[in-house]
């Protein structure tokens, strides 16, 4: 069968409102990941759901810059939240994930136990013998053993020569690892504006540039949602705000957490250059841990990518997505270790994001006491990605008992079409493609070939991109390794063309990330 | 779709694919396609507005598009056939070429040999792993001259350029002569990247300062660049923190090396050179891949566009003699090495000394009143004289055709850089 798809289609099929609606059932204030997941979830009972995202995409914030990893939920302390939503997430994912045409691929954890996994300062008294029992043997068995307990499915011990078959490249020191097989990677931008995408195609709203400065409470209840361009009256509020989840808490009230900011960094390296180096994620057991991460460890991405990170360093500002140069030095010291003779100098991008952890560090789902109809959904920080689905499942559970109706709505879809991928095509599929539209054989961007047809609908698309980053988010020009050198005035002007602006109008990432300060000779007559 | 079997197919239509199609054409092969992925022809030259261009070649100095349109009029009058806007896709080791095009759809190509002519692109500022925020304005050179020069859109107002390429600093002239402020350039090494007439002409005579051995330590603004910190650095290359500044800017603009563009080149399985970064060629500029040539900024990034030209030329003409020989299997080959204060030398081989050759090397360091030497044993090829050679100035040396048999068998040919007191010494002087 002729593939066939067309361009801007989306926006006709789905009522995409931009404008802010007087009235919704409820009101999802943040539109990352969790956020989408519960609107998402959300529309399987009610059609009356509405997105509010401050930024000018879904999947601007954390949710867009993270290591991409579904957990298994083996680092998550026993007992708590996020340790059994992750769990339970984990296993919900291939599920989750049907139908949204999200890549999402089980590749499996290695957890290395090398001779750097213990600290100097406890080898100092052991000889090389105890050094070996303890990392060979009990360790990875207390590892295991621990699996069990928090009930991760088929995790085992991989000798040396099975190791080094799985992954020839790992440190040829290393004594044995513990295979997790349930880990995955998925891409999270993606999945985010999938979700949020199925979410819009089964009834609710996304609204886009629209933060939320109050949420007004009356007798007890929720009764609305106040935003900077006017009010939403909603029975019920979820909290998805991410690293804002306490500020919006504090709206109805609830004092009860707060966010501290802990930054991420993370280098992608060159697919075509490390490419396939490892195939599993590969961390290394480290006792005692790095306080500056969070495990991290060289994981390939869906897209063929391998990234070292994340880091994890304690921030002020919320909106502090930097890297500095101590970040990379420590990546770059420490994860080589794991992968010797990786090409490091084939790094093709850097980038940092946010978690929103609360002082306990746990998951901050439930209602708030004297603010019925609000539902926090905070503290999201890795395993959060991975529990998704889970988390979805309980806030909807608990709206249920709020109210909401349990019962399943005739006709909702879990399918959310999308747009082909060229550079994925054959022959014979982009031969009929280009056919029915011209623009199916501009290729903008060569590192990742990447169609002016892809980026033409990726602007007309449900959640329609209307900056550079939310186009390279849903279709991959300038994520490659030259970074936009080439597509850049490409993609330019094919956004100005199909929103009909000026280039100068052009964002990379919303208002005052402008491209351009003008046109040329401008300056010049500003000078006389 | 598409099916072409051409003699030969050139990839890339910039300086080296136009003179590469050009001298195939001219070595008598009838059906030759040059393939280009953009709207027109000439690659980066139609954006480089400034002159300097072919003073070897044509022994006067052009622009950029004077430079390109020398070429495209004399393509007018040949057959060979040009595909544009379009985009190849893969390239195998059995040289099939698969392109894709809005006009044509799917373009499959059977060459009997190929010329790769890809150029080369821009480091970024994640190559060189600069810290701080990734907003708006953080802009490679190339590609600000892209913007000003062919799109009339200027990317800022108050730039900071890190680099002293010569795109670089061509491009700080240009944004001053747009009415913007350079605040000045920084350069890594304790000398300037480009070639010296670049520093006087696009520096000094506009009065932006360079500031050697310096660095950018952050990019501050989470949007838009709103400024960016730098410092000395030490021998180590290590930022000195106490000499860190602040300057306000709205624009970073980066000049920091290019890199010969080589994916197909390794699809096809060509050997790459680790230090230049290119294709392994012979004097005749073919590849390890039998049937692939190379030349011009894939092979390795040449400071002048008359040595890309060069380059090209010979690869036309190597690949229009290899058809034409029924693509003979590889001859043995001399390797050539770098000697003395030599860091590489361009091609890796010679197949025959019969023809002259011209070897493009670059030193280790700067040094004065050299001889540049190409030697076999004792046997001296060539020798040029230099007051002063620098790393970012290429050398060529040419070695004249040696008469068949005149010479002892030969096993290396060596290149190396003396102090003109150590070469007279040396046998074989002129």
């Amino acid at each position: 069968m002729a593939v066939k798809w067309d361009i801007g289609q989306p926006c006709t099929w789905y009522d995409v409102q931009t404008e802010l609606p007087a009235a919704a059932e409820v009101v999802v204030i943040g539109g990352g990941v969790i956020g989408s997941a519960i609107a998402r979830e959300l529309t399987k009972y009610t059609p009356d759901v509405v997105i509010l995202e401050k930024e000018n995409d879904v999947a601007d914030g954390t949710s867009k810059a993270n290591n991409a990893m579904v957990h298994s939920g083996m680092g998550e302390e026993f007992g708590t939240l996020k340790q059994r939503l992750n769990v339970k997430g984990n296993a919900m994912y291939d599920d989750f994930v049907r139908g949204l045409n999200v890549e999402f691929w089980r590749n499996g954890m290695l957890v290395l136990f090398a001779p750097r996994s213990l600290g100097a300062e406890i080898t100092a008294n052991m000889t090389p013998e105890q050094v070996h029992e303890a990392l060979a043997v009990n360790i990875p068995g207390l590892l295991l053993q621990d699996g069990v307990k928090k009930g991760i499915p088929g995790q085992r011990l991989v000798e040396r020569e099975e190791l080094f078959q799985l992954e020839p490249y790992v440190n040829p020191d290393t004594f044995v690892a513990v295979l997790d097989p349930t880990y995955g990677i998925v891409n999270p931008y993606k999945l985010t504006i999938a979700l949020a995408e199925n979410a819009v195609m089964n009834g609710a709203r996304v609204v886009l540039n629209t933060l939320v400065t109050d949420v007004l409470v009356e007798k007890g209840s929720v009764s609305a949602v106040v935003t900077n361009r006017g009010t939403v009256k909603a029975r019920y509020v979820v909290n998805a705000a991410g690293l804002f989840a306490d500020e919006v808490a504090r709206m109805v009230g609830d004092d009860s957490f707060k966010i501290h900011p802990r930054k991420g960094a993370t280098l992608l390296f060159d697919k075509d250059l490390v490419g396939g180096l490892v195939r599993h994620s590969i961390a290394m057991a480290r006792i005692p841990p790095d306080p500056h991460t969070k495990g991290g460890g060289a994981f390939p991405t869906v897209d063929g990518n391998i990234q070292f990170g994340a880091t994890a360093t304690e921030v002020d500002d919320k909106y502090d997505t930097s890297i500095t140069a101590e970040e990379i030095e420590r990546m770059l010291d420490r994860y080589p270790y794991m992968v010797p003779g990786f090409p490091t100098s084939a790094v093709i991008s850097a980038f940092t994001g946010v978690r929103a952890p609360t002082g306990e560090e746990d998951f901050v789902i439930g209602p708030v006491e004297g603010a019925a109809g609000f539902v926090n959904a905070a503290g999201m920080q890795s395993p959060a990605l991975a529990s998704s689905p889970a988390i979805a499942e309980m806030v909807v559970e608990i709206l249920h008992e709020m109210g909401v109706s349990s019962e399943r709505r005739e006709g909702w879809s879990g399918e959310r079409p999308v747009c082909p991928i060229f550079s994925r095509m054959s022959s014979k599929d982009r031969e009929s493609l280009i056919k029915g539209d011209e623009r199916w054989g501009h290729v903008v961007c060569r590192c990742e070939t990447v169609t002016e047809a892809e980026v033409a609908n990726a602007i007309h698309g449900i959640i329609p991109a209307t900056t550079m980053d939310a186009i390279k988010r849903r279709t991959r020009v300038g994520m490659g390794r030259c970074q936009g050198g080439f597509c850049g005035p490409r993609v330019a002007a094919i956004l100005a063309r199909e929103l009909s602006i000026p280039v100068t109008a052009v964002t990379k990432d919303g208002e005052g990330s402008e491209l351009f300060c003008c046109d040329t000779k401008v300056l010049l007559t500003e000078m006389v | 779709m598409r099916r072409l079997k051409p003699d030969c197919a050139v990839i890339g239509s910039g300086p080296a694919g136009l003179a590469a199609a050009l001298a195939a054409w001219d070595a008598g092969l009838k059906k030759v396609v040059l393939i280009e992925r953009d709207l027109e022809l000439g690659g980066i030259l139609p954006q480089c507005i400034h002159d300097g261009f072919g003073s070897i070649v044509f022994k006067e100095t052009l622009t950029g598009p004077e430079y390109a349109q020398r070429f495209i009029d004399r393509l007018a009058g040949t057959g060979v056939e040009v595909l544009l806007d379009t985009m190849v896709l893969d390239l195998g080791a059995d040289r099939k070429i698969s392109a894709v095009s809005a006009a044509h759809g799917v373009v499959e190509i059977e060459p009997k040999s190929v010329v790769l002519a890809m150029g080369c692109r821009e480091r970024t500022r994640h190559n060189v792993l600069i810290p701080g925020f990734r907003p708006a304005g953080v802009i490679t050179a190339g590609l600000a001259q892209r913007w000003i020069n062919i799109e009339g859109l200027m990317p800022g107002r108050r730039v900071v350029v890190l680099g002293s390429g010569d795109i670089g600093m061509i491009m700080a002239r240009r944004f001053c002569l747009e009415g913007a402020e350079v605040e000045g350039v920084y350069e890594l090494m304790d000398h300037p990247g480009g070639l010296t007439r670049n520093r006087v002409q696009c520096l000094d005579n506009f009065d932006i300062p360079l500031h050697l051995s310096h660095t950018v330590t952050f990019i501050h603004g989470r949007k838009r660049v709103m400024g960016v910190s730098v410092a000395a650095v030490d021998e180590a290359m290590k930022p000195v923190a106490q000499t860190e500044r602040f300057i306000p800017c709205d624009t970073l603009m980066l000049s920091v090396g290019l890199i010969p563009e080589n994916e197909l080149s390794r699809k096809a399985g060509v050997e790459l050179d680790e230090i230049t970064g290119g294709p392994v060629v012979d004097d005749t500029m073919h590849t390890s891949v039998p049937g692939i040539f190379a030349c011009g900024n894939v092979v390795n990034v040449y400071d002048l566009v008359d040595y890309v030209t060069q380059t090209a030329e010979t690869a036309g003409r190597g690949a229009a003699a290899w058809v034409q020989a029924g693509g003979p299997e590889p001859q043995p080959r001399i390797r050539v090495l770098p000697g003395r204060n030599v860091s590489y030398v361009v091609p890796q081989y010679v197949t025959s000394l019969e023809r002259e050759v011209n070897f493009y090397f670059r030193v280790e360091h700067p040094e004065k009143a050299v001889i540049a030497r190409v030697s076999a044993g004792e046997e001296v090829l060539a020798r040029k004289k230099a007051k002063m050679v620098r790393p970012p100035e290429m050398v060529r040396a040419r070695a004249k055709p040696r008469e068949f048999a005149a010479g002892a068998e030969v096993s290396e040919i060596i290149v190396d850089v003396v102090g003109a007191d150590t070469a007279i010494e040396g046998a074989g002087d002129e």
